[in-house]
Formats: structure tokens, C-alpha cells, sequence
């Protein structure tokens, strides 16, 4: 698997399940296509000859861009997702995600306070969770999803049994 | 009195039982200062119309309610009559003990709470007087732990020398000083030093030259022209709230940053300040999670600055009392910005910390060469300077030893400071534009707070290499610091800090706070 130039030197990262692709198409799915269908409405109106106002260019292009924009995202999605890694290092999780705009995190295991494991209904159908790390700032965003359970399960003892030994106060 | 665990409460042998182990009420008064405003409405209500009525010589009573009058007072009484009741319950049945290490405080009647606090958790301590408990000599006591929500603990009224008498035994519980399940003796107040205060012209100064001045000038500038323009005089009077709001801003920030001083004690930072409602914190050693030196444009004139600063308890409340409790210097000249970073980072963990915090808060990059070091800070490399054209040479960071130094802003100078062992993680971000530039930001994620630290546009080298080492400094950092009592912790009989210097022979000294640990004998007869 290939590194970006912002990821630490000398890292093997592991990847996401393959199948967290088709949760996020069911998410592109349910959030775009209702989208799309609202705003094609005036489209519509307008060509039943209802509404004069918008004006058909408009009535056009706006669902227009919207779908261009939608495509884009469909189509970065499985990129998207196997730019998602992590990497378990002696002392801290490394995660990384984003192929344009790309983020590298680093949560040493003395600072996680919790960990959850969340699984929502397509991810059940498919036996995946998103596990959560959760440190005393609330910037730190860690979320890891498209886990098979198994490797949710095991990380998330893991890094809980991780935490305890190096736990550390604020 | 027949609760259960006041088994002690009885029989005190001096007039004032002692704070240990007891359960103990806060002042009968207090139900009455914190709901005033409570009873005003209520006198309000029932009092305007009659008092109205006789300075218009007509009868004391409405003539049409005259066959209501008893109802009306007896519904009146019984609305008093429910308030102070509840006001009594409610004083009753909250009762707080400090005991084995926890601060316990019982409150509720019909919904009763409970709640502990660990001691070792403070993250610190404020004594608060409104105005009104000021007068009648009350103070309420506020406990936070590692919750950016509400206080872990407040102590509303408790007389001022008993709020203080607790404040030390508390603080001297987390610090480790006192052991023992009960000690008979009165803890003293730790000694202080102080180290600094603002004189009030200052403060007045640094009100006028604030950004809040700049836009108020510039808002003002506009409403002039556009009713020049216009020729409508009306657009004046749109000003009067706007007038009104600003003048309560200025007096809000005025009466909060008056007389401010800050003293040095074993317990911590002290900071004191108000003018109407005063408020004393004290913040222990090592508690405070980011720090953020800011100087506004206008005040580069008198080379003024101000210090805010990141407390796990405090969190970010947009309110001018959390605003407040966050600023650890409200306006202060260089020494009194060096002396105060110097209070938080006792050891700066370099050699000539002087002109590494002066290149901190007003240093330049040389303009020919990318990525300087000539004053330690690594700023952003010269092939990104069209993407910050005015701060690239102002962006930069040094590492030193125990703490990471972020300055950045060229108008605006800004100078974070995180201590290693507070980082809680760290992040990377790279968009495409930084991408084509070879440039990365550094977000270090800290405790909810003002001060959100981050390294604008470093070459993606210098920002990998930091985000290494920086984490490996963040974890030797934690494991010297081994206890959250922060005396117990230099101790040298304490054991788990003997395994853990063994086990660091890379790091001589394992004292984190030297400045403000005195040996333990000292606090008791000092």
C-alpha cells in the first residue's frame, strides 16, 4: 500500500474492509438521491408550466451541478475508502483518511479515556463496525470505520487493555 | 439532624467544627443572596401596583378588587411562604464533607443528588463573590475536575474565611501533603508570592486600543458616512442600543480584569481580580493544558500583551465569565508575560529562555533562506510564501525540551505554548493546495478552551519529523509525570517515582515543578 508524503516514515498500514464501500454508497444513496429529488422539483413545476419563476436555465442548472458534484463524490468514494488506514505502533494508534485533503492522527494509548464501538444497521448487514476513540480534547476526531467485527472486537480490547498500562492523567 | 453519616456533627470540640471528615451546610444565608432576585419579583409584583396607587393619592387598593383583597394576600403569603420554604429545604439538605480523598456534596429533597469529586482530580479552584455575598461576607467555592460542563462542585455561600480554610485543606488533600484520614490541626492557606498586578490605567488602555475599539471605530466610520450620504439624521438613533450594548462590554471587561494579580504559592497559580464581583482562582501546578500569548495590532504601540490559557475544567463557555476565567494575564508588558510563562513552564527546557520566547511572540524569519533556524523556530518554507504572503516568516514552531512553542501571525502576533505532557494527540492535515506547496499544518488536540494550537504550513519534511517526535516527547514527558498530587510527586520516598527515574537516566532531574515545590515543611509553618 502505498504512503503519502505527510505519513510517518516506515509505517505498514492497514486497511479497511473493501465492503465499508457499499456503506457508503447506501449513505451517498439515502443523502443525494433525496436530495437530487427536492431540488429537481422546480425543474418540474417549471416545465408543467406551474411556477414561472425560476427561470428554466436555472431550473436546470442548479439539479445540474448538484448531480456533477454527486457523481464526483460516488466516484471518489472507493478511493476514499482505501485511503483509510491504520497502524498500531508501540505507544500510539495512527490513523489516516483523505485522499485531497488528507489527515494523519496520532493518539497515544496513555490518552485514550474510552473507546466505543458503534455499528449501525448496514454496517450490521455486512459485519463491520466504526470504533471510536474518544481522549479529553475534543478535537481529537478519531473514528475508524469499516472494521470486520473481529477486528473491531480485538482492537478495541486491545487498546483498552493498551490504555490501562500507559494510562496517564489530563 | 438525624442523617446518617453526622455522627461527628454534634459534639465539636472548638465553636467552629473542623472541615475534615464532617458533614458540613453552607451558610443559611446563602439561599436568600442566590435567589434575591427571586424575592424582588415577588415583592415587585405584589408591591408596584399599591405603591403606584398611593403616589397617585388614590387608595391603597384597586376599589374593584376590594372584595378580593384577602385572597390576594393570602395567595401572596403562600407564594413567600413557598419560596423561603424551599429556599430553607433546600439550604437543609445540602451538605458537602471533604474525607478520604473526595469531596462529597449531597443536595436535593424530593430529587436528591449525590456527588463525589476525587481531590487528586482538581484541575482548580475558584473562590467567587458576587457583589451581594461580598457584602454580607459570603464566597462561593468552585471545584473543577476534567468536565468541560459545569463545575464539578459549587459551594454556594460559605463564609469567605471558611471558603478559603477549604480551599487549603482541599488543596492540600490533592497535593498530598495531608494523609490522614482526620486531622484534627487547621490546614494553614498555603504561603504566596505575588508575582505581578495591572494597574487600572493599564487595563483602561488596553480597553481603548482592543480590537473591540477597532470595530466599534469602524462601524462608526461607516453609520457617519452612509448618513452623510443619505442625509437622514434618524440612523443615529439606530445607534443607541448598539451604544448602550458596547458600554456594558467595556464595563464587563473592565470590572472583571480590575486590580488583577497573580501570586505564586506551592497550590498554583493564584490569579485575583473584580471590581464589584471579585473572583480568586487558583490553578495547581501542571493543570493548565495550553497557553496562548496574543497581542493585537494596537497594542504593539505599548508593547502590551495578554495571556490566555487552556484549563480542563474552565472550558470554553462563550460567556464573559468563562472568558474571564480563561485569561491568565489581561494585559501585561514582556516581562510580565515571560515572568507568568515562566510560572506555567517552570523548566523551558532550553538554555536562554529569554530570547527564545522574545523570538516567540515578535520574531521574523530572515526573508532569503526557507525554513530558518537563525532564532530556533522553523518557519514555513520560502516556496510557500504565496500561500501565506504576510506570515510566512512569522509562522513557525521550536521544541524544546518540555514544551512546544507555535508562533504564528503577522498583525496579530500569537504565541501557543503546549507543555509535551499535555498533548493529547496529534494530527496532520495536508489539502491540495498545501500539497502543491509541500506544506503541512500541525493540530495538536488539547482541552476545550481558547486555545486551539496549530502549526500553519510547515514543509511536509519538518512537519513529519515533528509529528515523530513530537509524540515520542509527549510520551517521555508523561511518564515522568507519574502522580496527579503534584508535592507527593517530587517527593523522594515516593516509590513509583525512584522506578521511574531508574528506568529514565536520560532525564536528570524529575522535578516538573521546582519553582513551586517547596519541602513540606515549609507550608505548615509558613
Amino acid at each position: 500500500m502505498h504512503t503519502e508524503a505527510i505519513d510517518p516514515p516506515g509505517v505498514q498500514w492497514l486497511r479497511v474492509s473493501p465492503k465499508y464501500v457499499t456503506v457508503r454508497l447506501v449513505e451517498w444513496a439515502i443523502g443525494n438521491v433525496i436530495m437530487l429529488a427536492v431540488l429537481s422539483l422546480p425543474l418540474i413545476f417549471v416545465l408543467l408550466g406551474w411556477w414561472r419563476w425560476p427561470p428554466l436555465w436555472l431550473a436546470i442548472t442548479v439539479p445540474a451541478v448538484m448531480l456533477v458534484l454527486a457523481l464526483w463524490r460516488l466516484v471518489l468514494i472507493p478511493r476514499q475508502v482505501r485511503s483509510i488506514g491504520y497502524a498500531e505502533r508501540d505507544d500510539d494508534l495512527l490513523i489516516r483518511r483523505g485522499i485531497f485533503f488528507q489527515r494523519t492522527m496520532v493518539v497515544p494509548y496513555g490518552r485514550m479515556q474510552y473507546v466505543d464501538v458503534a455499528v449501525g444497521p448496514v454496517e450490521r448487514s455486512l459485519g463491520l463496525c466504526t470504533l471510536k476513540l474518544h481522549t479529553a480534547s475534543a478535537g481529537t476526531n478519531a473514528h475508524l470505520p469499516g472494521l470486520p467485527s473481529a477486528e473491531g472486537a480485538r482492537l478495541r480490547e486491545q487498546l483498552s487493555a493498551r490504555g490501562e498500562a500507559r494510562l496517564a492523567g489530563l | 439532624m438525624s442523617l446518617e453519616n453526622d455522627a461527628t456533627e454534634s459534639l465539636p470540640a472548638k465553636p467552629e467544627p473542623t472541615v475534615d471528615g464532617d458533614w458540613n451546610r453552607v451558610h443559611p444565608a446563602s439561599p436568600f443572596v442566590r435567589g434575591w432576585v427571586a424575592l424582588a419579583a415577588v415583592g415587585f409584583f405584589f408591591g408596584r401596583d399599591a405603591f403606584e396607587r398611593m403616589l397617585q393619592g388614590r387608595d391603597f387598593m384597586d376599589p374593584n378588587l376590594s372584595g378580593r383583597v384577602p385572597w390576594l394576600l393570602a395567595g401572596g403569603a403562600v407564594v413567600l411562604l413557598l419560596t423561603v420554604g424551599g429556599f430553607i429545604l433546600s439550604w437543609y439538605f445540602t451538605r458537602y464533607q471533604v474525607a478520604e480523598g473526595y469531596v462529597r456534596v449531597n443536595t436535593g429533597f424530593l430529587f436528591k443528588q449525590q456527588r463525589q469529586a476525587r481531590l487528586d482530580r482538581v484541575q482548580a479552584i475558584d473562590i467567587v463573590q458576587p457583589l451581594l455575598a461580598r457584602i454580607f461576607g459570603l464566597a462561593e467555592l468552585k471545584f473543577e475536575v476534567a468536565d468541560a460542563g459545569e463545575s464539578a462542585v459549587r459551594l454556594a455561600y460559605l463564609p469567605l474565611d471558611k471558603a478559603k480554610q477549604l480551599r487549603a485543606t482541599i488543596l492540600a488533600r490533592a497535593a498530598g501533603v495531608v494523609s490522614g484520614p482526620e486531622t484534627t490541626e487547621e490546614i494553614p492557606e498555603a504561603p504566596e508570592h505575588v508575582v505581578l498586578s495591572v494597574p487600572p490605567s493599564r487595563l483602561v488602555g488596553s480597553l481603548l486600543l482592543s480590537e473591540q475599539t477597532v470595530g466599534i471605530l469602524a462601524g462608526a466610520a461607516v453609520v457617519v458616512a452612509v448618513s452623510v450620504f443619505t442625509q437622514n439624521q434618524t440612523l443615529f438613533l439606530a445607534l443607541i442600543p448598539g451604544v448602550l450594548g458596547i458600554g456594558a462590554a467595556y464595563w464587563s471587561s473592565f470590572n472583571k480584569g480590575y486590580n488583577f494579580t497573580a501570586a505564586i504559592s506551592p497550590d498554583g497559580i493564584r490569579l485575583r481580580y473584580g471590581l464589584l464581583d471579585t473572583q480568586a482562582q487558583t490553578v495547581p501546578p501542571g493543570r493548565i493544558q495550553a497557553l496562548m500569548v496574543t497581542q493585537p495590532p494596537l497594542w504593539r504601540i505599548f508593547g502590551w500583551y495578554r495571556i490566555h490559557v487552556n484549563v480542563a475544567g474552565y472550558g470554553v463557555s462563550g460567556s464573559t465569565e468563562g472568558a474571564a476565567r480563561t485569561m491568565l494575564l489581561p494585559v501585561g508588558l514582556k516581562p510580565d508575560v515571560l515572568r507568568m510563562m515562566s510560572l506555567v513552564l517552570p523548566d523551558p527546557g532550553v538554555e536562554d529562555p529569554e530570547r527564545v520566547f522574545t523570538a516567540g511572540l515578535d520574531g521574523l524569519g530572515p526573508v532569503e533562506t526557507g525554513s530558518s533556524t537563525s532564532d530556533g523556530f522553523t518557519t514555513t518554507p520560502r516556496r510557500a510564501r504565496l500561500l501565506a504572503p504576510l506570515g510566512w516568516r512569522r509562522n513557525g514552531f521550536l521544541a524544546t525540551k518540555t514544551a512546544l512553542l507555535i508562533r504564528s501571525g503577522r498583525w496579530w502576533h500569537t504565541l501557543v505554548m503546549v507543555p509535551h505532557q499535555r498533548t493529547q494527540s496529534m494530527a496532520l492535515h495536508q489539502g491540495p493546495l498545501a500539497r502543491r506547496f509541500g506544506v503541512a499544518d500541525l493540530v495538536l488536540h488539547t482541552t476545550a478552551g481558547p486555545v486551539s494550537p496549530r502549526v500553519f504550513q510547515a514543509g511536509v519534511e519538518q512537519a513529519v519529523e515533528l509529528f515523530d517526535q513530537q509524540s515520542a516527547r509527549a510520551r517521555e514527558a508523561r511518564k515522568r509525570q507519574t502522580s496527579e498530587q503534584w508535592l507527593a510527586q517530587v517527593a523522594p520516598q515516593a516509590p513509583e517515582v525512584a522506578a521511574t527515574l531508574t528506568g529514565e537516566p536520560a532525564q536528570p532531574e524529575p522535578d516538573i515543578h521546582p519553582r513551586t515545590s517547596p519541602p513540606q515543611e515549609e507550608r505548615h509553618h509558613g
